[in-house]
């Protein structure tokens, strides 16, 4: 009978309970057992950022952190994400800015520009650069990715900012 | 007469060059869209592949049986379970299951079917593979000597592919010259690295159809292949392509894990899906053609070309897929970038034990251009004219039809030369860096630039290069846009969107795409030769303009107005010369819908572009358009670590018309960015047949913080056989960096390099005298 | 599949120190070497899983009569985010500012980093420059135990410590440099963090008039385990940092390095790199 171990989380502010194999990684967790998709799979060993989520107000790479570590704490995906003022603002933004081709790496990509924001609310474009700099796309040569960044930051753009006033 | 009441006139207004969003971005940034690898249908098994532990190696024995025993395991077959399998490939010399003999590390021995990865994985370890080891072969050149192995017994000599191509006479050519250069360049293995990993759903039916969730960028293509491969009517296979992350050329082909699939679904009877590990993906996805290339080439001290002689060696690597044909676009670059009037060239892929080549973005224009570019700037120094000045009075232009039979309605290259010299200050940068060359500081500037052809109207490699639309408006006025072209996020469902719009005087937000299912979707080539914006866009332009001739027809017949009077825009129909409101769109398509002969307004268009097959001398005019471009690239090297920074990319793009203009520099800046990975940082390091990085980790994709400034500016030429006067971009940007860099390296250090990648390391060795520079080992 | 038969998580390190007393026990801080290693098979994981993030005792960074202590779970961000840290170990700082990636840092610790023993660690250079301390706990009988080993000598070989299975790694004390010591970090790369070091070059000093006291100079991925570079410290003890100096710690420098050749660089270029970068390394810190 193979181990599990049983855990219960915040899952985008939901109290989830799961019951796990004690080597799975929460990336796993999350597509595989708890059927949220939006946090991709593209390398598994913390080189790409494709399954950024967001534990406890940090972003980690969800395929270095095993499930069973998720016990107790606050855990923040795409999905959770797109759920806010500042996601949908960031969707707008990447939108926008014409920052999705593929959109294989968009979601981590969110996330992770999500949690910069929360941090540092008017980042510089290099700050921005090294924000994004453990997350890989292979299509648009980041440019627009972050000119979205940067045009997400709070006030920055009076018609994003206007917009989400208004509903 | 039902004039609406509010009265102003709709003076014309156009999407075209404006900045339009992706229409599935919000879809896919907010994780919604849902991949291959996020579906999960019922019922569903999950595969996997045992690949062969040896790079060359007979098979004596499988035994499968402790891997049948192991539980949640529904099948494990090899060749002996499939007996009916076909070969694959474009030489039809790939069984996806190997029988006897395994030809690289990448060959499939086995595969299992299971109820998770986990237990497939699990099951993969228990199966047993008694080989006999092989001798190995991964240097091509060391392939075609006299008596070396053979890959495929019925392929003599290891040759996979052979092109010829010559015109002119380049004895006569050379004995003009008053300069001649020659070198061999090396090209290395770099592979996609799509973001989204392969991956394939298959699911028979209950009445036998066969359903595949793909990621292919050839549906149609591959419907027939798969059906010759099961022996089954094409009619009965159905290909859905949920959203795709990351193509670039990769899915051009049916790979061995595709018809496995379909296997295990056969034979399991459920649905089976297959996705690779990122190691997988590189050690099993196909990678850029690496090549060996000799160049000579001449010229007359007043800057007019004189000839070129190019022999490429293209390692092929165990199978044949389409990396092998790169060379029909290679010998364009060699014939026809420039004025040449004398060329030859010639080309020999052969098989070797090393993983084989597919399609890269750019194919093989990369190779070649890198080539052909680091001549024009090594003539030019040789006779002491600036590189901008010799590059201007050879560069081609409009109206010429090349030796090659290529025509150039529209070219713009004259311009991008002047353009991409001009706002980079190329020449006197130039000048200055090369004056620093020998000074103390260690950290060295440098510019250098190249231009690049390559096929901007789609590329008549197939009987048809063409594209069917269907569209329908319904009672509302939204616009169902139904066509072949794949989207693979590039952006096609947007700028076709735009196209139809454009047309019918609606926005962007009135239309879908219906874009990614064989079933319903008219017939199209594929995504290919940077085609899509002009083949697929020409299409849907020819099904609007049927349904605007339809509408304003009927909208006529109501008013009594002529319907040549009579325009489209902002959703009505209107005067066209005041812009007054005739009568609402959504309203007009109503009233013929609902009325005892009813008419719907739903068109369909099929555009063939007016291009030729190349005869058996490889002469024709292969596309209806030309794309152009220069970029001009400035460097900073570090001789203390011979590390190269891409500082600045300055591009100038013959696109002949931007349609969309967010959509185009996103294919320009990703372009720019692949193209700098290629040359800087990016190398797939193939020892003895075995990839030693397969991972990120050691595999360099550029990041962000990395990558250079980039100024484009686009040369509208408004091709007349062009959508909207647009040429085909996707694969132009990606083309000329590595050459513009070497050039650029050269001006910085005073040192040629020949060998790709510019690693560090490689250019640290090369300064230091310490590289050995590629050498043409065949005897000729 | 997975050995592991169970996942412990405790929340003080007496429980923690029982839990590996027991034996056959992986511990896991950040996870981040351990997950990838341990599902490519480079790292088997014993029958128990521990996690020590919520050991108190293992967090926090506290400055006490001239030592500056970090709990071994402290991770790489908060350190860069430490005021103490930056003010008082930049060469600690810029080690950590050059850590993989934003997503990593947040969860890779200082622990992990040193018990992981990779040549290319990226926290281990400075660290041997800081002579850093590893404290070790154990309980062997009823009551905690405590060791400090110089990080010197901690590392044995890639991924081999002198840490036993029964000891866990509690925290890393650095005894504070003097206020006119100078030091500097450099990582090769192409990226600003996120690569493998080629190589990695940490040089501290006191400067005292125009001269260098007390250097020390440690190596990243030139040989099986970071190392101290002796030879060259002793080269450039008492000295001007001046061309001639600088020339004959590296040629020192060269001589101690045994390094590899693999597909991040050939052992020959990984000298050129020392030769080259050590020089400018000493310059630069001495100019700062």
């Amino acid at each position: 009978m193979p181990a599990r171990v049983d855990i219960e989380f915040t899952l985008n502010g939901v109290r989830t309970r799961a019951s796990v194999p004690p080597t799975m990684s929460t990336l796993a967790m999350l597509r595989e057992v708890l059927g949220l998709t939006g946090t991709k799979y593209a390398c598994g060993e913390g080189e790409c950022g494709a399954c950024t989520i967001v534990v406890d107000g940090r972003s980690v790479n969800s395929c270095l952190m095993f499930a069973a570590e998720c016990d107790g704490r606050e855990v923040v995906t795409i999905e959770g994400i797109a759920a806010t003022e500042c996601g949908e603002r960031l969707v707008r933004a990447f939108t926008e800015a014409g920052a999705v081709q593929c959109g294989f790496c968009t979601p981590g990509l969110v996330v992770q520009a999500s949690a910069l924001l929360a941090a540092n609310p008017q980042p510089s474009e290099a700050e921005i650069r090294r924000a994004i700099e453990g997350n890989l796309c292979r299509c648009t040569g980041y440019r627009k990715i972050i000119d979205a960044i940067a045009s997400a930051r709070t006030g920055s753009d009076p018609v994003l900012a206007g917009g989400s006033e208004g509903r | 007469m039902s004039a609406v009441p509010d009265n102003r006139g709709l003076t014309p207004s156009s999407l075209i060059g404006g900045r339009i969003p992706k229409m599935d971005a919000p879809e896919k940034a907010s994780g919604r869209a849902r991949y291959i690898h996020d579906l999960q249908l019922p019922g569903m098994l999950h595969a996997k592949i045992l690949r062969s532990a040896h790079v060359h190696a007979r098979i004596l024995a499988i035994d499968t049986a402790q891997a049948k025993k192991l539980p949640g395991v529904h099948a494990v077959i090899t060749a002996a379970d499939v007996p009916w399998q076909r070969p694959i490939g474009v030489a039809k010399d790939h069984l996806p299951l190997k029988t006897d003999r395994v030809r690289s590390l990448r060959d499939e021995i086995a595969a299992v079917a299971a109820d998770t990865p986990e237990i497939a994985e699990a099951a993969l370890r228990l199966i047993r593979v008694e080989y006999e080891p092989l001798p190995v072969l991964t240097d091509a050149s060391e392939a075609l000597a006299p008596g070396a192995p053979l890959i495929h017994a019925d392929r003599p000599g290891n040759i996979a592919m052979t092109f010829d191509y010559s015109h002119g006479d380049v004895a006569q050519g050379e004995a003009e010259s008053d300069v001649v250069v020659e070198d061999v360049f090396r090209l290395h293995y770099v592979t996609h690295c799509c973001m989204g990993v392969s991956g394939v759903i298959a699911e028979f039916e209950p009445n036998g159809n066969l359903r595949l969730y793909s990621n292919t960028q050839v549906p149609f293509l591959h419907k027939r292949e798969f059906a010759e491969l099961l022996g089954i009517d094409p009619g009965r296979i159905r290909i859905i392509q949920p959203p795709i992350g990351g193509a670039f050329g990769s899915k051009l082909d049916i790979y061995p894990f595709e018809p496995i699939a379909i296997f295990l679904a056969r034979i399991t009877r459920r649905p089976v899906k297959l996705v690779f590990t990122r190691e997988e993906e590189f050690l099993a996805s196909p990678t850029r053609q690496p090549v060996l290339f000799r160049l000579r080439s001449g010229c007359k001290k007043d800057g007019t070309l004189t000839f070129r002689i190019a022999e490429t060696l293209h390692d092929n690597g165990a199978y044949t897929s389409w990396g092998a044909t790169t060379p029909f676009v290679m010998m364009q670059t060699v014939s026809s970038l420039y004025r040449v009037p004398h060329c030859k060239y010639r080309t020999r892929a052969v098989y070797t034990n090393n993983p084989y080549a597919g399609s890269f973005r750019g194919y093989g224009n990369l190779q070649a251009t890198f080539a052909v570019e680091a001549h024009m700037d090594r003539l030019a120094d040789a006779i002491g004219m600036d590189p901008l000045e010799f590059r201007l009075k050879n560069a081609q232009e409009p109206g010429e039809t090349t030796p090659q039979g290529m025509h150039f309605r529209t070219c713009g290259l004259k311009d991008c030369l002047k353009s991409a010299a001009e706002r980079s200050g190329y020449v006197e940068k130039r000048r200055a860096n090369r004056a620093r060359q020998a000074d103390a500081n260690p950290v060295k500037r440098g510019i250098g630039m190249a231009s690049m052809l390559h096929v901007g109207g789609g590329a008549k490699i197939y009987p048809s290069d063409g594209c069917g639309t269907i569209l329908k408006l319904d009672d509302f006025a939204h616009v169902t846009l139904i066509t072949g072209a794949s989207e693979i996020g590039q952006g096609s469902e947007t700028v076709l969107a735009e196209l139809v719009c454009e047309e019918l005087g609606l926005p962007i937000s009135a239309v879908t795409v219906v874009n990614n299912d064989t079933d319903i979707t008219p017939w199209d080539v594929g995504v290919h030769a940077s085609r899509t914006t002009f083949i697929a866009g020409n299409s849907a332009i020819g099904a609007a303009r049927k349904a605007k001739a339809k509408i304003l027809a009927a909208a006529a017949a109501k008013t009594g107005h002529a319907p040549e009077d009579l325009d489209l825009r902002g959703g009505c129909v209107v005067l066209k010369a005041s812009g007054e409101r005739v009568i609402e769109l959504g309203k007009l398509i109503r009233s013929l819908h609902f009325q005892d002969k009813a008419e719907l307004v739903m068109t369909t268009h099929y555009y063939e572009p007016p291009s030729k097959h190349q005869d058996r001398e490889f002469k024709g005019d292969v596309s209806a358009a030309y794309a152009w471009a220069t970029q001009v690239c400035e460097v900073e090297v570090d001789t203390r670590t011979g590390i190269v920074r891409l500082l600045k990319v300055t591009g100038a793009h013959d696109v002949g018309r931007v349609l969309n203009r967010l959509g185009i520099e996103g294919q320009i800046e990703g372009g720019v960015v692949m193209g700098q990975g290629y040359a800087l940082t990016e190398n797939l390091i193939v020892e003895g047949g075995v990839i030693r990085n397969p991972c990120f980790r050691d595999y360099k994709l550029v990041t962000a913080p990395e990558i250079p400034e980039i100024d484009v500016e686009f040369i509208e030429t408004m091709d007349g056989e062009g959508p909207q006067g647009a040429k085909g971009v996707g694969e132009a940007p990606a083309i000329c960096i590595a050459a513009a860099v070497a050039n650029a390296i050269e001006n910085a250090t005073g040192v040629r390099i020949t060998a790709l990648p510019f690693t560090p390391e490689n250019v640290y060795r090369a300064l230091a005298g310490a590289a050995q520079p590629p050498r043409w080992r065949l005897a000729d | 599949m997975s050995a592991v038969e169970r996942f412990a998580a405790p929340r003080s390190l007496q429980e923690a120190l029982e839990i590996l007393r027991a034996g056959e026990v992986t511990v896991l801080a950040g996870g981040t070497d351990l997950m990838p290693q341990s599902h490519s098979g480079k790292l088997p994981l014993a029958r128990v899983l521990m996690s020590v993030r919520r050991v108190p005792e293992l967090q926090g960074i506290t400055e006490t009569e001239g030592t500056i202590r970090i709990g071994a779970a402290t991770t790489i961000r908060e350190l860069r985010a430490s005021g103490l840290v930056r003010g008082r170990l930049p060469i600690l700082w810029q080690a950590c500012d050059r850590f993989a990636s934003d997503q990593v840092r947040n969860a890779a610790t200082i622990g992990g980093n040193v018990c992981n023993a990779s040549p290319a660690g990226d926290t281990l250079v400075p660290l041997l420059v800081l002579e850093a301390q590893a404290v070790l706990v154990s309980k062997p009988d009823g009551a905690i135990e405590e060791r400090r080993l110089p990080l010197a000598e901690f590392f044995l070989a890639p991924g081999r410590t002198r840490r036993q299975p029964e000891e866990l790694l509690r925290a890393i004390e650095v005894p504070t440099p003097p206020a006119n010591f100078v030091s500097e970090f450099y990582k090769f790369g192409t990226r600003p963090a996120l690569d493998i070091s080629a190589i990695s070059i940490g040089f501290g000093a006191v400067r005292e008039g125009g001269v260098l006291r007390q250097v020390r100079i440690a190596l990243g991925a030139v040989a099986p385990t970071p190392m101290r570079a002796s030879r060259a410290e002793a080269a450039l003890e008492g000295a001007a940092p001046d061309e001639q100096a600088l020339a004959a710690a590296a040629a020192a420098a060269l001589e101690e390095t045994r390094p590899i050749s693999d597909v991040r660089a050939s052992d020959w270029y990984r000298r050129e790199l020392v030769r080259n970068m050590l020089p400018r390394v000493v310059r630069h810190a001495c100019e700062s």
